[in-house]
Order: C-alpha cells, then sequence, then structure tokens
C-alpha cells in the first residue's frame, strides 16, 4: 500500500499502537493471572468445598449442611464457567489488540522509508567462505560434543538381555535345568522338594495304628501347637510352633524323636504388638519351614521371618511386615538355590519375595495383582526351564525364580484361594472351592488344556503325575483325572473331609483327613483302596516322607511311623 | 424387593472396586408408560468434501504466489497473500493439517503397517514441493500459515552474527531427522506437539506451548523467521528441492547492474553478492578443500550412524510403551508402587510383563535399526554443506540463494531497476 | 564471455542432474504409498471397552474445555434410583441436591420417568470430560456413560494429544465415515 503518511497520519498511528498496545498487554496480564489462579487452585476441586461436602458426610441428615454446600458448589461452578468464558474472550480481545498493534507498527515502519546505506567494501566472497566452513565446522564440532555429553547423562534403563533372558526371544525358550528327581531323604519344605507333592524312595508303610502302636516309632509332644508340616533334612526334622506371639522352630532328631534345639523367633524389631486375626486353633505357626542343608528359615503369621544354620545359631531375622488377611497369613516358604522365596499375600499388598539366604536381605520384589490369598509357592520345571507357579485371585502366575520376572498369568481363580497348584513335566494344576480345576499349559505363552468343577477342595492341594491328577476335597471326597485330557477316572466318598494334600510315594497317594486316618490307593486309572492307617488324633497338615518313614503332624503329637 | 435389590447391590459393590467396565449388573427396564429411549446427538465431522477443498485452495494459493512473486513482482501482493493464508490456513482451518506435519504422516505409513496415509495429507506433502522444485519456496512466502504469522509480524529485522546463524542454521536437519524417526517408529508426533504458532490460531493450547508461541514470535519481530529459519523440519526438504528450480524469484526485474543497493535488503541473508570482480583463491587450493571434503562424506555419515546408534536407547523413551516397561522394572526394584496412570491401566489390562517386556525390545530393536539412518543422513548434510562452502562460483549478478531465499519479495523495492510494462 | 557460458552450461547441468535425482523420490514415494493411501480422512474416536476412566481426557486435550465428552448409551442404562454415575458414593439421601452429584459441573440432569426409573442426560456444553461419572457408573452400575470424542469439538489433530498418553492406548484413528464408535453398538 503506497500511502504518503504524513506526520500527522503518523503520530495517530503511534497512538494508536500505543493504546492496543497497552491494551492487549492488559489482557495478556489479566488472563495470565486467572490462569495462575485457576493452576493453583481449581475451582471445582477447591479445599473449602471438599471440607464442607465431609462435614455433611458426617452429618447427612443436616440440611442447614446441604444448603451450605450447595451454595457452595454454585458458587465454584460459576467461577469455573466465568473463568472459561473469560479466558475464550480474553484471547478475541487479545488477537484483536495485537492484530491492530501490528497493523499499526507496520504501518510505522514502511513509513521509515529509509535509503538503503551501502557498506563501504563488498563482502569478500572467498573470505566468507573461509569463515563460514570454520563456522559450520566448529557448529557441527559443538552439536557433537553436546551429544556424546548428553549420552551419557542420559543414560536408558535396558532390559536386561544379558545371556539368556526368558523374555529375550519369542522362540520356544528351553532352559537346560532338569528337574530332579525327589531325594529320598530331603524333604525340604511344604509338600516335599519343590512342594511337588511326591516322595523319593520305596518302601514306605502303609499300614499302622497309632491306638495299638503298630509301626509307630516314636511320639513326640510339640511344645507349642501349630499347623505346619515338617520338614526333613539328613537326620533333622524341623517343625515350628508358637503360642500367643511366642514363636519357635524346634530342630527334632528324626531318628529318636528328641528335640536337638529350639529357636526362638519372637522379639524380632518390627514385630508388631497386636497380633494379626488368625484362625484361633491355629496361632502363628501355620507356614511350613524350609531347608536346604545348610540353613532352616521359618516364616510365622506376625510376618517374622528367620533363619538359622542346621545346629541351632540364628543366622539372621526380620519383620517382613504384618500379613492382613480374612484368615491369617499362611503360605509356606519355598528356597530356590540362594534364595528364599516368600509369597507374601496381605490385603494392602501382594507380592513375591526373593530373600538372600545368606544375609537376609531383599534381593527383589515382584508385585502381583489380585487379591489376597492363601496358597503357598510351587517350583514347576517346564521343558527345563524353572518357574514358580502361584494359584492368585484372580490370576495363576508364573515366575522366574531367580529374578522374579512375571512369565505368564492366566485369569481364571476366584473365592477363597487356599490350595497351591500341583505340576508334572508339563502342566500345571489349579484349583479352589467354589471356583473350578484348570490344568494350564505353559509353553510359548500360556493355554488352559481344560478345567472341571466337580470336585473342587478348600484347603488342600492337588498333586499330579505325568498321567494321573489326584484331589481331595472338603466334602471328604478324593478324584483322580487324566492329567492330559481331564476326564474323572474315578472317585471314592470317604466319611471325613480332607485339609492335608494327598502325597504321592512309592507309587502310592496317601490322603490323610481330619479325623487322621490315612487312606492309601495305589496309583492308577481305577480305584484301588491298599490300606486305611489311623492315627488316633485329629490331623489337618500334611506329612512329610523320608528313608521309609512318614511323619504325621496331629493336633498335640508329631508321630514318626516306620515299617518295624 | 424390585426397590430394594439396587440398595443391597450398591452396598455390597461398594467396598469392591472393580476395574473393569461390568456390563448389565442392573437389568433393563421394562417401561410400562411407554417411554421412548431418547436418541444421541452425535454430531459428524467435517465432510470430506472440505478436505479436498483445501488442497484446491493449496494449489490455488501456490499459483497466485508465484505469479506474485515471479511475474508480478508485487512484495503488497505477497503481503496480502499471507494475510489470506494466515486467515485461511491458520484461525480457519486453526493450523492442521499443514505440509510441515505431513513429513510425519507420510514417515509413519512407510515404515508402519496399520496406517494408510489420507490422501489430502500426501497431497500437502507432495504439492509444496513440486512448486519448489519448478518456482522455488512460493509456499514458505504466501501460503504457510507459520511463515505468514512470522513474515507478517517481522517488522524491525536485525542481522544476526554468522556464527550464530550457522550453529542456528543445523537445527531443522536434526528436527528433521528425529521427528523422521519418531514417526516411522509409531511413537510420537513432535512436529504437531511443538508447533508454536498451531495453539495462537487455535486460540487454545496448553499454556506453555502459548508461551513459547508468543516468545518465538516477539523474537521474530527482530529476528525474522525465526522458526522458518531455524526450527521448521520441513524446510528441509524445501531447501533442497528449491535449489534445482528453472525458474525462480530475482532481485531485479532485469539484467542486474550491481549497483550493490540490495546488499543489506534481505533479514534472511539470502542474498549472494557478485564477485567476479574478487580475486579468487587459487584453485590447487580449494580442489584439494573439495576433494578433501568429498571424501570425508562418508566418514561423516559413520559417525553420524555410529553416534545416533548409541543414542538410540535414550531415544526410544519417547515411545509410550518403552516408558512403561522402563517404569515397570523401576517399581519392582524399588518395591515403591507408581502411581502413574499408566502403570495402573497396565495392570489392570492383564497384558503379563514377558509380553510388555517383549514389546519393549522390538522397539528399541526398531530404533537401534533406524537411528543410524538419521545419523547417516545428518552426517552427510554436514558434508554437504562443506561441500558448498568449498565450491568456487563466479557470479556476475546479485542473486537470492535457492535454497534459503523464502520468496517474500523484500528485496524489490530495493532494486533501483524499472521495468516498463 | 566463454568462461560465462562454461559456468552457466555446467551450472545447468548440474541443475538438471540434481532435479532428477531429487524427483525421484517425489515419484517412488507416492508409488510406495498408493496401496497405503486412505481416499477418506481419520478421525479419532475412544474405544469405550478399553477406556480406565482415568480422567486425562480433560486435561489432555489442546482445547479447554475438552473435545472428549460423557456420552450416555441410554440402551445400556438400566435407570436405576441409585445411579453410581450420578450420585456421589456413600450418600445416606438421593436426591438431585449439589451436595449428593458426583459430577461438578452439574451436568447431568436425572428426570422421573415412571417407578421406579430415572433418566440421566448429559448436558454436553456443561460437560468439561473429568470422568468422574464414567467411573462411577461403570464401577457400580451398567457402564452406560463413556467418554467419546465429539466432532463438534474436536479440531482432529494430526496425532491426539490424548491418544498420546491414554494409558490403556483406548484412542485410535477411525475411518471419517465411520464417525462414531459408541458403546451400545451391537
Amino acid at each position: 500500500m503506497k500511502f504518503n503518511f504524513n506526520e500527522k497520519d503518523i503520530s495517530i498511528l503511534k497512538v494508536v499502537s500505543q493504546v492496543s498496545g497497552g491494551f492487549a498487554l492488559i489482557v495478556a496480564l489479566t488472563m495470565i493471572f486467572s490462569l495462575v489462579q485457576l493452576k493453583t487452585v481449581n475451582p471445582l476441586d477447591n479445599p473449602v468445598l471438599l471440607s464442607i461436602k465431609e462435614q455433611y458426610d458426617k452429618d447427612p441428615s443436616n440440611a442447614a449442611k446441604a444448603e451450605q454446600v450447595r451454595a457452595i458448589d454454585l458458587m465454584a461452578r460459576k467461577a469455573y464457567f466465568s473463568s472459561r468464558w473469560q479466558v475464550e474472550t480474553g484471547s478475541y480481545l487479545l488477537v484483536a489488540g495485537v492484530v491492530i498493534f501490528i497493523f499499526c507498527q507496520r504501518m510505522i515502519a514502511e513509513s521509515e522509508k529509509l535509503k538503503p546505506v551501502v557498506a563501504d567494501t563488498k563482502p569478500d566472497s572467498t573470505l566468507n567462505r573461509g569463515k563460514n566452513r570454520k563456522y559450520l565446522l566448529s557448529a557441527a564440532a559443538f552439536i557433537l560434543t553436546s551429544a556424546i555429553v548428553s549420552s551419557f547423562f542420559l543414560r536408558a534403563d535396558l532390559p536386561d538381555i544379558s545371556g539368556k533372558a526368558p523374555t529375550a526371544s519369542k522362540k520356544e525358550a528351553k532352559g537346560d535345568e532338569k528337574a530332579s528327581a525327589p531325594d529320598k531323604t530331603n524333604w525340604p519344605s511344604f509338600r516335599g522338594q519343590d512342594s511337588r507333592g511326591a516322595a523319593g524312595g520305596k518302601g514306605y508303610p502303609t499300614e499302622w495304628d497309632a491306638a495299638s502302636g503298630k509301626n509307630i516309632s516314636w511320639k513326640l509332644e510339640i511344645p507349642k501347637k501349630g499347623k505346619s508340616s515338617p520338614v526333613i533334612w539328613g537326620d533333622k526334622l524341623f517343625i515350628t510352633g508358637a503360642q500367643d506371639k511366642f514363636c519357635e522352630v524346634y530342630c527334632i532328631d528324626k531318628k529318636s524323636g528328641k528335640i536337638l534345639w529350639t529357636g526362638s523367633a519372637s522379639d524380632i524389631p518390627g514385630e508388631p504388638a497386636v497380633l494379626p486375626k488368625t484362625d484361633p486353633d491355629a496361632g502363628l505357626a501355620v507356614s511350613t519351614a524350609a531347608t536346604n542343608g545348610k540353613v532352616v528359615c521359618a516364616i510365622f503369621s506376625n510376618g517374622n521371618l528367620v533363619c538359622f544354620d542346621l545346629d541351632g545359631k540364628k543366622k539372621w531375622m526380620k519383620n517382613i511386615g504384618v500379613p492382613e488377611s480374612s484368615y491369617g497369613y499362611t503360605s509356606s516358604l519355598l528356597i530356590y538355590k540362594d534364595l528364599l522365596l516368600v509369597q507374601f499375600d496381605s490385603n494392602t499388598k501382594i507380592s513375591l519375595l526373593g530373600i538372600d539366604l545368606e544375609s537376609g536381605d531383599q534381593k527383589w520384589e515382584t508385585l502381583r495383582h489380585g487379591r489376597a490369598v492363601w496358597s503357598s509357592p510351587v517350583l514347576g520345571n517346564f521343558k527345563g526351564k524353572p518357574e514358580i507357579v502361584i494359584n492368585g485371585n484372580p490370576y495363576v502366575s508364573g515366575y522366574d525364580p531367580l529374578t522374579g520376572n512375571l512369565l505368564w498369568e492366566v485369569e481364571c481363580m476366584s473365592g477363597d484361594v487356599a490350595p497351591s497348584v500341583a505340576v508334572n513335566s508339563t502342566m500345571a494344576y489349579a484349583v479352589t472351592d467354589y471356583a473350578k480345576l484348570v490344568a494350564i499349559k505353559p509353553d510359548n505363552g500360556v493355554s488352559v488344556v481344560w478345567e472341571d468343577n466337580t470336585y473342587t477342595p478348600d484347603v488342600s492341594s492337588p498333586v499330579a503325575t505325568d498321567q494321573y491328577l489326584f484331589v481331595s476335597t472338603g466334602n471328604g471326597d478324593i478324584a483322580c483325572y487324566n492329567a492330559l485330557k481331564g476326564d474323572t477316572l474315578w472317585t471314592h466318598y470317604f466319611q471325613d473331609p480332607f485339609y492335608a494334600s494327598p502325597l504321592i510315594a512309592d507309587d502310592m497317594v496317601y490322603f490323610l483327613d481330619r479325623s487322621g486316618k490315612t487312606h492309601i490307593v495305589k496309583v492308577g486309572a481305577t480305584f484301588k483302596l491298599v490300606a486305611e492307617s489311623a492315627l488316633g488324633e485329629a490331623a489337618d497338615c500334611s506329612p512329610a516322607f523320608s528313608d521309609g518313614k512318614i511323619y504325621i503332624r496331629g493336633r498335640k503329637n508329631l508321630y514318626c511311623i516306620s515299617k518295624n | 424387593m424390585k426397590k430394594a435389590l439396587p440398595y443391597i447391590i450398591f452396598i455390597l459393590l461398594l467396598f469392591w472396586h472393580v476395574a473393569i467396565m461390568a456390563q448389565d449388573r442392573f437389568p433393563r427396564p421394562e417401561f410400562e408408560s411407554g417411554h421412548v429411549y431418547p436418541t444421541n446427538q452425535m454430531p459428524v465431522p467435517r465432510a470430506p468434501f472440505w478436505e479436498y477443498f483445501d488442497v484446491v485452495v493449496l494449489i490455488a494459493a501456490l499459483a497466485v504466489t508465484t505469479w506474485l512473486a515471479l511475474k508480478r513482482r508485487s512484495r503488497q501482493g505477497l503481503v496480502w497473500m499471507s494475510l489470506f493464508s494466515l486467515a485461511y490456513f491458520g484461525f480457519y482451518r486453526e493450523g492442521c493439517i499443514c505440509a510441515v506435519g505431513s513429513v510425519q504422516n507420510v514417515s509413519l505409513a512407510l515404515f508402519n503397517t496399520g496406517y494408510s496415509i489420507p490422501i489430502t495429507a500426501l497431497l500437502f506433502f507432495i504439492i509444496p514441493l513440486l512448486f519448489a522444485l519448478a518456482y522455488g519456496r512460493v509456499f514458505c512466502a504466501g501460503v504457510c500459515p507459520l511463515g505468514a504469522i512470522q513474515e507478517l509480524t517481522g517488522i524491525r529485522p536485525v542481522k544476526l552474527p554468522k556464527f550464530v546463524e550457522i550453529l542456528l542454521a543445523s537445527v531443522p536437519f536434526i528436527y528433521l531427522a528425529i521427528a523422521i524417526l519418531f514417526s516411522s517408529t509409531n511413537s510420537q508426533f513432535i512436529i504437531c506437539r511443538y508447533d508454536p504458532f498451531v495453539g495462537i490460531f487455535r486460540l487454545d493450547a496448553p499454556y506453555t506451548m502459548i508461551i513459547f508461541g508468543a516468545l518465538l514470535l516477539l523474537a521474530g519481530v527482530f529476528v525474522n523467521r525465526p522458526y522458518c529459519r531455524f526450527l521448521c523440519p520441513y524446510g528441509v526438504l524445501l531447501n533442497i528441492f528449491s535449489r534445482f528450480a528453472g525458474k525462480h524469484l530475482t532481485i531485479t526485474p532485469a539484467e542486474c547492474t550491481n549497483c550493490r543497493l540490495c546488499e543489506e535488503a534481505c533479514p534472511y541473508n539470502a542474498i549472494i553478492p557478485s564477485n567476479l570482480e574478487q580475486k579468487t583463491e587459487e584453485p590447487e587450493k580449494s580442489r584439494k578443500r573439495f576433494i578433501l571434503y568429498f571424501v570425508f562424506v562418508p566418514v561423516f555419515a559413520i559417525a553420524g550412524a555410529l553416534l545416533l546408534y548409541n543414542l538410540a536407547p535414550v531415544l526410544s523413551g519417547a515411545n509410550s510403551n518403552v516408558r512403561l516397561a522402563r517404569e515397570i522394572r523401576t517399581e519392582k526394584k524399588s518395591g515403591i508402587e507408581s502411581p502413574l496412570k499408566d502403570v495402573i491401566a497396565y495392570k489392570e489390562s492383564g497384558k503379563t510383563e514377558t509380553e510388555l517386556y517383549n514389546e519393549e525390545e522390538l522397539i528399541i530393536g526398531r530404533f537401534r535399526n533406524d537411528s543410524p539412518w538419521a545419523g547417516a543422513f545428518l552426517g552427510i548434510s554436514f558434508g554437504i554443506g562443506m561441500i558448498s562452502l568449498t565450491v568456487k562460483s563466479r557470479r556476475s549478478e546479485y542473486k537470492p540463494h535457492q535454497g534459503k531465499c523464502y520468496s517474500c519479495g523484500r528485496c524489490f523495492k530495493y532494486c533501483p531497476i524499472k521495468v516498463k510494462s | 564471455m566463454e568462461g560465462k557460458n562454461k559456468y552457466q552450461s555446467r551450472r545447468d547441468f548440474v541443475k538438471s542432474a540434481g532435479k532428477l535425482i531429487v524427483v525421484l523420490p517425489l515419484v517412488v514415494v507416492p508409488a510406495f504409498l498408493i496401496k497405503k493411501t486412505s481416499v477418506k480422512g481419520y478421525v479419532w474416536q475412544i474405544d469405550p471397552f478399553k477406556c480406565t476412566q482415568c480422567g486425562q481426557c480433560k486435561t489432555n486435550c489442546v482445547l479447554t474445555p475438552s473435545a472428549s465428552k460423557c456420552v450416555h448409551a441410554f440402551r445400556m442404562c438400566g435407570y436405576c434410583d441409585l445411579c453410581g454415575g450420578y450420585l456421589r458414593q456413600g450418600v445416606k439421601t438421593i436426591s438431585t441436591g449439589a451436595e449428593n452429584q458426583l459430577c461438578p459441573t452439574n451436568a447431568i440432569t436425572r428426570k422421573f420417568v415412571e417407578e421406579p426409573y430415572f433418566e440421566y442426560t448429559i448436558n454436553e456444553k456443561l460437560c468439561d470430560g473429568c470422568a468422574k461419572c464414567v467411573k462411577g457408573c461403570g464401577d457400580f452400575g451398567n457402564g452406560s456413560l463413556y467418554m467419546q470424542i465429539r466432532h463438534d469439538r474436536c479440531v482432529n489433530c494430526n496425532e491426539c494429544s490424548i491418544a498420546r498418553t491414554c494409558p490403556s492406548n483406548a484412542i485410535s484413528r477411525i475411518p471419517a465415515s465411520t464417525a462414531y464408535l459408541p458403546k451400545d453398538r451391537k
């Protein structure tokens, strides 16, 4: 636009631009101010409104309080909507002001037509080229060094791809650890080695009678009560007991039945003053201990965790937090290589802990998701890969025992999950009462192979071989399934319910019912009862098998049963 | 009982937080009074016709701008064109879709399955480049709304020291490389996210972006076209294409008389003076230098590729899946539950950690594969930049630098030569 | 003159050669993309079944108020007196008073239909997309309230800012011809 501006026009333009610029500035400042206000206190979430609402909640029948809430809510809403309106109109006004300002400024700048100034010397192209080359080189050097320097500070946390990580390849991750056959002497944890429910060795007794003393080698009254099962290494048997808050670990000579030493697991820093809610019969000694021949570890329902060497010297002790749940803490321990695996289930947090056996330091914690359960971890070995399988709610999940990484999970459980899984060389079986029995195959991912809901135990954990799956329920039923297909091969009804888990020894399944009677059935596709033997005392704990002898904990006494 | 049922269920559910959207907790009503379900208003999106119309407007605007810049040589006309583009592509269309961002759409479509590029995006990418190849950067002159807003507010030009200018002019290359890297790995569209002016066009943006845009415009009053010169990634492509334009804007309407009056005319330092009368370097020296830099281009490419390969894990953090996996790992190590919504949503989704870590590894793998190319591109660009600074050229006229010139026409009024129409 | 011509012709040659090289990608890229080009455009939509009602729809949209608002799928609604999306958790009385309402902006209106059914409608002008009612309905009700991106408000960004940060990856591009992903599609 070739307007010829005279002095008057210029001055008018200057004034207009100043006014519009000033106006735009004021609008901008007010908008910034109101935005800052909005950021600090959102009118819809302001603390006054929240506190008034809280007060009203405490006293809902108070009509005056309700009126107050309504009034403040109305004010808050009005403030919110008016601030929105303000921002909207403000932005239009701001744009208008800025446009006018820019327009005027352009006019003014255009009117200041200056004659082009010619520099004295023409820029030397060669010189400039050389200079620019230097500049470009230094610019590139600057960028390069800042990129290299920043790469040291911006370290990115990479996944662990060292060696054969279980997550590395999508191909069949074959491990190189073979599942070892159960040892004939050692019964290192709840339900035996790897918590699989199978005993090694042969020649286990099938007939005994406590009343007459037949085949009872010795009987020992355990000083304090508990529901934990015995564990055995070599000649030493370990069992826990607790009276009120006093928790103890007993080492018993398995040959003579004499207590060798008693370790105290009380007065541990972090121990709660108030005992958590547990089954009143059980007390705090519900979880079974674990041993690896060098140390024995025990955990109690108040979160006390202790580790002794086999001679009774305390190695370390700690309290890992009080697990609060409706039935109290019941998960048993498992030892894998140098790690103590603790399944921690509490209403506020559920996780799997890996604790260093030597020092007691927590190496890792894998948070699990879902609700608290009362099952115990089981070490499965699928295609050479060891996996910890946990029956949870709602997920049955597999974890790497060394790192705690979640390998797979299947959403299939519900209700009060107490039975642990049964594993064989390819599958894991999870079940709980009022839900169903699920056969899971962890193989290049995970899949559910079959399901059934006819025989569902509430406490006792099933046991599996590669062909058969044995289940005993709280109704008194026992059942045998085809492990691969899931068809029921046979069932039998007994009078008394089963809490203890069935265990397989010497090609026979030992079902211990709550009255203390053990029903021994041959492992096979047809029901063949071999013997029934009575303990003479109520029994809820799964037995331990070692060197041809069976060790059963009754309500009060520990029995050693052997063929005389 | 029917009345009380909801209360009972409500109280039961009161303490049981269900993460998944449960359906049909309460049975659908059977209205006795014959009440009809109301219908929801579903306002439709912009009709596709208008998207194609935008392309037509783009082509028309480019044609008019070309005519204004090359034929009519009217600076005022170009200013009005900028105003129109600001109004249409900027405030009316709210700055989206734009040619600058279309680079990402092309990159996303080329390197990913599952995304088909809309034809309008592809056309917005190609058409300005075609015009640049034929007529120079006429897109920047009067069609790009980002350029328009900077052009219209660039009132008091100030020259930058050469070193600063060269340093800042390397940023668009890095920006382009990273933008293509991020969009090809389906991580982010950073050009769109960090577009300083789109918030002004929409009159609505996160306040940080508004402040950035306002500050940039304020700086642009003095250091004209800051985004175009020092940030625009599409400008790199326009720069390359424009260099080969047969017809380009000229400062003089006829022959240049070397009057030198236009030397300080360009705020963007895009005018190359003539140098016939100046002493040139010894041809040996310059030839050696040329060969040296020519040979070094592969070295620069490899250096760039190596650097970016090492930076790949850091860059992969732009991807939300990678960030989530890292957060989960930190959570496990520290034992402290992360409050991040992504972590909570992940836990509720039932996705296994194996799946997440596998995804993460795949993405990091993609970054490791793709970032060396970005690095090589940067190295080669640097090499070519150095080479172009070694090439001697003997010029008899004052001409605009075809890569840098935005065809804005500011220099027209500085040239005293008038052609009788 | 000779020198100048030599320069000119050299420069012209370089220019023509360069032009050809540079045109190549402009031809090759569209050729590659022929199969991956859609004639129609895309719009952004939330998958209501993936949404976890995290509340980021309100804060992460480039627009204020957000382009995603609560929509009511009436066919899924139970028309309950004790509506989980309308009433705050733990209210003792059921009324339309502000002390009982969950929605901070009073965007839900409750209307009595017949015994014992109440109809709840969303006033979109007032809704700011905070997803509180959606969460309440999902937790305690039929999940008939859901978050959805409204096309009269959405500016159809090249990359949706909410989609970028959605924790459950619930927002994706759908063909513009489909326009909406309602929750009661079946």
